[in-house]
């Protein structure tokens, strides 16, 4: 079982867009895979037109009084499930810090997991905390979106700085830019300049693109229902970097 | 947890607007499906309790694994197809990377993906929304389907619940059930379609089942027994022919072996005329399978063995050959299968040989007198050649020693129904733990013939000596293992025949 965390100190740079294309593309190659909605905005739960709750809340599942598969929901898609937001996961920075080994314990959980799925896919909800050291500690790659702008070099430095002090083996970093208007001048020279400062860089570039913003009118994954057009194929492209990285 | 549906009667029409209003559901519209689905020949995913299965709508492929329940695991897209060889298998190979591969492999080993059932027919889905317009259940309406090779099944609707959402299932299933003219479906779909062409899935068996009552006459326990035997190998026969795996061979040659064996030991209880005419045909299929079977087990073992040899490319010649007469080896067998001979070894078996009117002076004996009396001969017999073994005694005595082993556990297989469960398992334990001495002895032996002979014949179309020096350590190696199986023989056969086993066996027979 891998898992993959759509990770950003920021928000509103495009996590939960790739987390929900990225999961649906992994489902359609036949894995098995868990998408949980870690944001307690709960973005990618209505994405997929899910009720965000959780019986008992988040501090229910990090005590183990019920288990992950139990709260899990099918998605619309062969092969993808989701696991819902809920408002209390605004407090789970103070629910695992009651725990021991509190920066472990998002791993400990997904254990459970590891017969039932091949892939779990976590969209993060932006924050430097306790639940990201978590979320660190339990990926084995991070992808994370970058807004075409000159700060967002320093941004990716700042986050591995950030993992590097976290304990534990490092997860592998794939950063991407993200929301690209190639009729911008500066973005395109973003898009030039940035892979050679930074050789991690992932190659693809997912383009701002106003079908993107209807996957929140139509409630499914680009990826279902425009598989043809542009920032589709990128998505497609940056899953391939994904697999190849892990 | 999946609910299935029919319809009473054949011509009835489902009310399908009705239905798409109480649920409200969304329908897509009609397609054409196929449904295949995949198992061994001894049904190893449905006693692991999956089901592959191969679904074709419209211009779409999957391969899905699921739980019996009906319980998807997950489902792949493949091509309109499927992935399929051409006996109509699914190999390995073949198999899409992923949790089906992992899990299906880990349970069929050598054994091939055979299509055991199939149907055809008209299908709508139909997704149950909630106000979200999130898909909760999903319903196909199935039918009427055709079965390959059975009978139509009337139209059915299925209820497939997605996880999570248990309770929407339960009400959609309640709310199907209340629309007049449908009821429970008895059985899933794939069941009902393995029905409707007589084939019952979970049922094989490799060895005879029967089980005899003590006062049952020697003759009718014998004619049901090598009835069974019988039947064994006509299932196997047409794997065999199609060469679908090796399986097929090894369990029609075994049944072969089991069937020569009771045949020696119905000495006396069937016309002795016939009796011996039907051990020279069963001797007859036993070397006829010979050859294939040897070369099979040896292209098996071919890449674990040259794993260890230290110039593995060396030896691709020599595989080459054994593949070459492995071939022609199958095409001689499958002359002998399709023979008019076989044909009437397999079928004038219940009518020649248990007749009636000519019975053996044994044939009233109960058959418990018979088995105890049989089975100590053959406990004497296995004594006497093994305690005359000497470290100076040729391999054939090994040899000779492990066929009268092999006589003497196949009656206790065929008998063990007549004794005490617990000694019986001990006493065959006990033998097992000899015969699997004997058995790396003999195999290391006759595979060394075997690249001997194999070499011989290779050096006389000019191998390169490279190959034929490989071949050398090959045969070194096997030597070793032979000698190392021949060392530890005398320990074997002591452990074997001591005292307390010999009390056991004594104390099985006298017991029952
Ligand atoms: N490539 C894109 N082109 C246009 N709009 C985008 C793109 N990616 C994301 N958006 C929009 O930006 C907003 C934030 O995206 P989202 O994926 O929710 O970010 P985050 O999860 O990081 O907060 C959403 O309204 C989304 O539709
Ligand atoms: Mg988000």
């Amino acid at each position: 079982m891998k898992v993959l965390a759509s990770y950003s100190i920021k928000g509103g740079v495009g996590k939960t867009t790739a987390a929900a294309n990225l999961a649906r593309l992994a489902a359609g190659e036949g894995r098995r895979v868990l998408l949980w909605d870690l944001d307690p905005q709960g973005g990618a739960t209505y994405l997929f037109r899910v009720r965000p709750k959780v019986k008992g809340g988040g501090e229910a599942l990090v005590r183990r009084r019920r288990e992950l598969v139990d709260v899990v929901k099918a998605s619309d898609f062969d092969n993808l499930d989701l696991l819902p937001s809920d408002f209390s996961y605004r407090h789970l920075d103070l629910v695992f810090d009651g725990q021991n080994k509190p920066t472990r314990r998002l791993g400990r959980l997904l254990k459970d997991l590891s017969e039932e799925y091949d892939v779990v896919v976590l969209d993060c909800a932006p924050s430097v905390s306790l639940v990201s050291e978590n979320i660190v500690r339990a990926a084995d790659l991070l992808l994370v979106p970058l807004l075409p702008s000159p700060l967002s070099v320093r941004t990716l430095n700042q986050l591995e700085g950030f993992i590097a002090n976290v304990k534990g083996k490092s997860p592998g970093v794939l950063a991407f830019l993200s929301m690209v208007d190639r009729r911008r001048k500066l973005h395109r020279d973003l898009v030039e300049e940035l892979p050679r400062r930074h050789p991690g860089l992932a190659r693809s570039v997912i383009p701002v693109a106003s079908a993107v913003e209807q996957m929140g009118v139509r409630r499914a994954p680009l990826v279902e229902w425009a598989p043809g057009s542009d920032a589709a194929r990128a998505f497609g492209e940056l899953w391939q970097e994904a697999v190849n990285r892990w | 947890m999946t609910r299935d549906l029919t319809v009473d009667d054949h011509d009835v029409d489902v009310p399908l607007d009705a239905i798409v209003t109480t649920l409200s559901a969304r329908a897509e519209p009609r397609q054409r499906t196929q449904r295949t689905w995949y198992d061994t020949f001894d049904w190893r995913l449905h006693r692991a309790g999956l089901l592959l299965e191969h679904q074709v709508r419209a211009d779409h492929g999957w391969l899905a694994l699921s739980e019996l329940s009906g319980r998807r695991i997950v489902r792949v897209p493949t091509g309109e197809t499927g992935e399929t060889g051409e006996t109509g298998t699914i190999s390995v190979e073949t198999l899409p990377e992923g949790a089906i591969r992992e899990r299906v492999t880990a349970l069929t080993g050598i054994r091939a993906l055979l299509p055991r059932t199939s149907v055809e027919g008209p299908v709508t889905m139909l997704a149950a929304l909630d106000r979200e317009e999130k898909t909760v259940a999903r319903v196909a309406v199935e039918g009427p389907l055709v079965v390959d090779g059975g009978g139509p099944l009337p139209v059915r609707l299925r209820v497939e619940a997605l996880r999570g959402y248990d309770k929407e299932a339960r009400r959609v299933v309640r709310k199907l059930a209340a629309v007049p003219g449908l009821r429970s479906a008895e059985e899933p779909l794939f069941g009902a379609a393995c029905h409707a062409r007589g084939l019952r899935p979970g049922e094989y068996r490799s060895k005879p089942e029967a089980r005899f009552e003590p006062a049952t006459s020697a003759g009718d326990a014998l004619a049901v027994l090598l009835g069974e035997l019988l039947e064994i190998m006509r299932e196997n026969v047409d794997g065999t022919l199609r060469q679908l795996d090796t399986e097929f061979l090894h369990d029609l040659r075994v049944a072969v072996r089991r069937s020569r064996s009771a045949m020696k030991a119905a000495k006396g209880v069937f016309d002795e005329e016939e009796r011996t005419a039907y051990a020279a045909e069963l001797k007859w299929m036993g070397d006829v399978t010979t050859p294939g079977r040897d070369l099979d087990v040896y292209l098996l073992g071919f890449d674990q063995m040259v794993a260890r040899a230290t110039d593995p490319e060396a030896l691709e010649p020599f595989r080459k050959l054994l593949t070459r007469n492995c071939r022609k080896a199958h095409t001689a067998l499958n002359r002998a299968l399709r023979s008019k001979r076989f044909a009437r070894l397999a079928d004038g078996w219940s009518s020649e040989l248990a007749r009636q009117d000519l019975p053996g002076p044994e044939a009233g004996t109960p058959i418990a007198r018979f088995a105890d009396a049989r089975l100590s001969n053959s406990w004497r017999r296995v004594r006497k050649r093994g305690t005359a073994i000497t470290e100076t005694s040729p391999a054939e005595a090994l040899h000779d020693l492990r066929k009268r082993c092999k006589d003497l556990r196949y009656l206790l297989e065929f008998f063990g129904s007549l004794y005490d469960e617990t000694a019986h398992r001990e006493v065959v334990r006990e033998l097992k733990r000899l015969q699997d001495n004997l058995g790396a002895f003999q195999d290391a032996e006759s595979q060394r013939y075997m690249v001997l002979q194999y070499a011989e014949e290779l050096a006389a179309t000019s191998a390169p000596a490279r190959t034929l020096l490989a071949m050398g350590r090959l045969e070194a190696h096997l030597e070793r293992r032979q000698e190392a199986a021949r060392a530890e023989f005398a320990d074997r056969w002591s452990r074997f025949d001591r005292g307390r086993n010999r009390r056991l066996f004594n104390s099985m027979v006298a017991a029952r």
